[in-house]
């Protein structure tokens, strides 16, 4: 090749191949593949018909009759079609997942009993990627497959914008791990239709309350976190509270890597030469397991001690074989091996373990939530209205709900935000699995470490109780 | 002093990796004059297939020590993929190349497509096996030997593949036909034949680079990708088509990444796209640009 042939040709190349490598960084912003074409499914409902479930409904104890409409004529034939956006692609696809396989053991299970006020459940499938692409699915779920309410969402930068299409469209959205703020700002105070996940630094505030109880000692921390809205509303909480709580410690090094980044061997080796004596970690998907096992063939944790924001919902990546005891753990709302596991709970890890073969991560309570908040809001507008209730009285029905889910009571805030408990704790080997679990456990109440209805998040930090 | 050590290691074992990959592209497009996006896929094929290989042998009864023989062993089977590839692009050889650059990122798309159809979506590992050969301990640094090892055999696949295109009949064929293809074609060379190896070769260091480097991460679909935006910045640094190039650049980029992450993280990726621009405009071949494959 000539060198005037091969400069040129390198220029054009560059120049196109800027252009393919934006095209890719256009096609999936952040955690979403540009590749997975929209599937839809169609679940079929596990019961055949509603038919045959309503008189046993009718006829069922007094307690259950009260729940029933009084006159069952008015409740429409079909099943109620639930709109479900979950992610398969990219870092968000397991939890993705989780989401959409606890939201079908729900459905089986609500079938089975009779379906909702007597119609089955139908779920419609569809994918969350993209912000584009998840608003048009969205439209579609809503105008073509025309369902009742739709339930997912995980990346809060896809739910950001599909919050406002769901609020022209007035069909119900109730999110599973999404919200409406853009950084730590909320961008739609006082919703209609959306109902949103708690703010993502309620398992920074968790941790950090946790932080001054367990490691009173450390002096010099860093931080390490996704390079995106999440890694660093999360640092940025942490040490907010840290600053009150711990006055003394000083933040000595922050790094944030690329979302999908599979290589942190750089990272490992400055935070070797930074020295903390804690590094806070916010990963939380595949990322979380690679940091520990590179972190473990240098022995980082010797002498330095962990907080882990997110990584129990990755739990079961987290071997015992490079997942060191003692770090601090979060598990967001759902525990799996928690000692004080209701019977639902227990009922559904074991179901999950037959069938997949894996222990379940939160997005499954999140998810679970979601579907039976909508079922017991449709139930008590129902009551109100004497008939199935229009979507306005659902969206009532749903604010201030409670329910049992996977983690135990949960409630839906006036402000449409769900509350709960978050776990946190120390890793520890003493179990049955080849990875580590939480002991002691820590439970986290929403109302203690989510910011009130209406509050600016660093306001409140400044003045929450410690 | 440990901790120069420790940032040095780590960009050097990155840059081992970036190597392969970049070498790949580079031998590819010194010959066939395609520019391969899909040597990332490449790469993150050899990783899913590596974790598939040591779970595979492992339960079949390989020794646990001997877990990399199945890496290379996975890496090597998956030159089967380079003649298909070739074949695909043979359509574009003569067109454009924007025509080529979308061929081959549509082959991006299809590769990850498959590596999730067939591996699934959530993360693919080998566990622990990164551990098993256990740390040592360099000018009071602690190291992975695996991270050695990794580095050990870049090192060997470098002069290997330098001593096979300066020494051997078949790498002088290589080089002539990267000069002058009309000339070659001229003198009796298959260049069919001769660009469907080159390929092959290509492939295959893609995959031998994602397979090695597998057991010290995690396999996820989209990790092709994130390495072509970093190997692009290798050849234009290095010169394209230029090996040579594609050693230094490999080395410039992964040892600056690791003392900017150490010392200033903030301008991590601004400082190699700074390099990159002082290399077009000083040097706009790259530093070894010219240079025959």
């Amino acid at each position: 090749m000539t060198a005037s042939t091969t400069r040129r040709r390198f220029l054009r190349l560059l120049g196109l191949g800027s252009g393919g490598a934006l095209l890719a960084a256009c096609a999936q912003p952040a955690p979403a593949a540009p590749t997975a074409a929209p599937k839809t499914e169609a679940k079929p409902a596990a019961q055949p018909t509603a038919a045959a479930a309503q008189p046993a409904a009718a006829a069922a104890t007094p307690a259950e009759a009260a729940k029933a409409p009084a006159q069952a004529a008015k409740v429409p034939a079909g099943p109620v079609k639930i709109g479900v956006l979950a992610a398969r692609a990219g870092v968000t696809a397991a939890v993705g997942q989780a989401g959409q396989r606890a939201t079908e053991w729900w459905a089986e299970r609500v079938n089975k009993e009779g379906g909702i006020l007597g119609r089955q459940v139908q779920l419609v499938i569809e994918e969350e990627s993209n912000p584009k692409d998840t608003v048009d699915r969205y439209r579609k779920l809503v105008l073509q497959d025309q369902v009742d309410v739709v339930v997912g969402g995980i990346s809060t930068g896809v739910t950001l914008a599909v919050g406002p299409v769901a609020e022209e469209m007035g069909t119900p959205l109730l999110m599973w791990d999404g919200t409406t703020q853009n950084g730590i700002e909320e961008t739609i105070e006082d919703p209609k239709w959306i109902f949103r996940s708690a703010d993502n630094e309620v398992e920074a505030i968790g941790a950090a309350l946790l932080t001054p109880k367990y490691f009173p000692n450390v002096k010099t921390v860093a931080g390490i976190g996704n390079d995106y809205s999440y890694g660093r509303d999360l640092w940025a909480t942490y040490q907010a509270i840290l600053k009150r709580s711990m006055p003394a410690v000083e933040f000595v090094l922050e790094l944030f890597p690329k979302l999908g980044d599979t290589d942190f061997t750089s990272q490992i080796a400055a935070i070797r030469q930074a020295g903390p004596d804690l590094m806070m970690c916010s990963f939380w998907s595949g990322d979380a397991p690679i940091i520990m096992k590179q972190a473990a063939a240098v022995n980082l944790f010797d002498g330095m001690k962990g907080v882990f924001t997110t990584a129990g919902g990755v739990h079961d990546a987290l071997k015992k074989e490079f997942t060191p005891e003692g770090l601090l753990l979060g598990y967001n709302s759902m525990y799996f091996d928690d000692p004080k596991a209701s019977p639902l709970l227990k009922q559904f890890v074991a179901d999950y373990r037959s069938k997949y073969n894996e222990y379940p991560a939160y997005e499954c309570d999140h998810a679970f939530f979601c579907a039976e908040a909508y079922k017991a809001g449709v139930e008590k507008a129902s009551r109100a209205a004497n008939e199935w209730p229009s979507k306005e009285q659902v969206v009532k029905g749903i604010e201030g709900i409670e329910v049992e889910s996977l983690s135990g009571r949960r409630m839906m805030r006036e402000d449409h935000v769900m509350m709960g408990t978050w776990f946190q704790g120390l890793t520890t080997h003493k179990n049955a699995y080849d990875f580590v679990t939480i002991d002691p456990v820590e439970s986290l109440p929403t109302t203690r470490i989510q910011k009130p209805a209406g509050a600016k998040l660093m306001d409140w930090i400044g003045t929450m109780p410690l | 002093m440990s901790n120069v050590v420790d940032v040095l290691l780590s960009g050097v074992f990155a840059a081992s990796i970036l190597f392969l990959v970049a070498a790949g592209l580079q031998v590819v497009f010194g010959v066939l004059k395609i520019f391969n996006l899909a040597c990332g896929s490449f790469y993150a094929l050899g990783a899913y297939v590596g974790v598939s290989a040591v779970n595979w042998s492992l339960a079949a009864g390989l020794p646990r020590p001997l877990f990399v023989l199945a890496l290379v062993g996975g890496g090597l089977a998956l030159a089967f993929v380079g003649p298909i590839v070739e074949r695909l692009l043979r359509t574009v050889y003569d067109r454009d190349e924007a025509f080529q650059l979308l061929l081959t990122f549509a082959v991006v798309l299809m590769l990850e497509d498959v590596t999730q159809l067939v591996w699934g979506t959530a993360p693919y590992s080998t566990g622990a096996l990164y551990l098993s050969y256990g740390q040592a301990l360099i000018l009071g640094s602690t190291v992975p030997v695996y991270n050695l090892l990794v580095i050990g055999a870049s090192v060997l696949i470098a002069v290997g593949l330098g001593l096979v295109l300066t020494r051997t009949r078949w790498g002088r064929i290589v080089r002539a036909t990267a000069d002058n293809r009309e000339m070659a074609e001229a003198l009796g060379v298959n260049m069919r034949r001769v660009y469907v190896q080159v390929f092959t070769l290509g492939t295959v260091l893609g995959t031998l680079g994602g397979a090695l480097v597998i057991p010290s991460t995690t396999a996820i679909s989209e990790m092709g990708i994130e390495l072509i935006v970093q190997a692009f910045a290798v050849v234009v640094i290095g010169g394209l088509g230029s090996m040579r190039g594609a050693l230094v650049g490999a080395l410039i980029v992964g040892v600056l990444r690791a003392v900017a992450i150490a010392t200033r993280p903030e301008v991590e990726m601004l400082l190699i796209y700074l390099i990159v621009i002082g290399v077009l405009v000083v040097r706009p071949r790259g530093l070894f640009g010219g240079a025959a494959a």
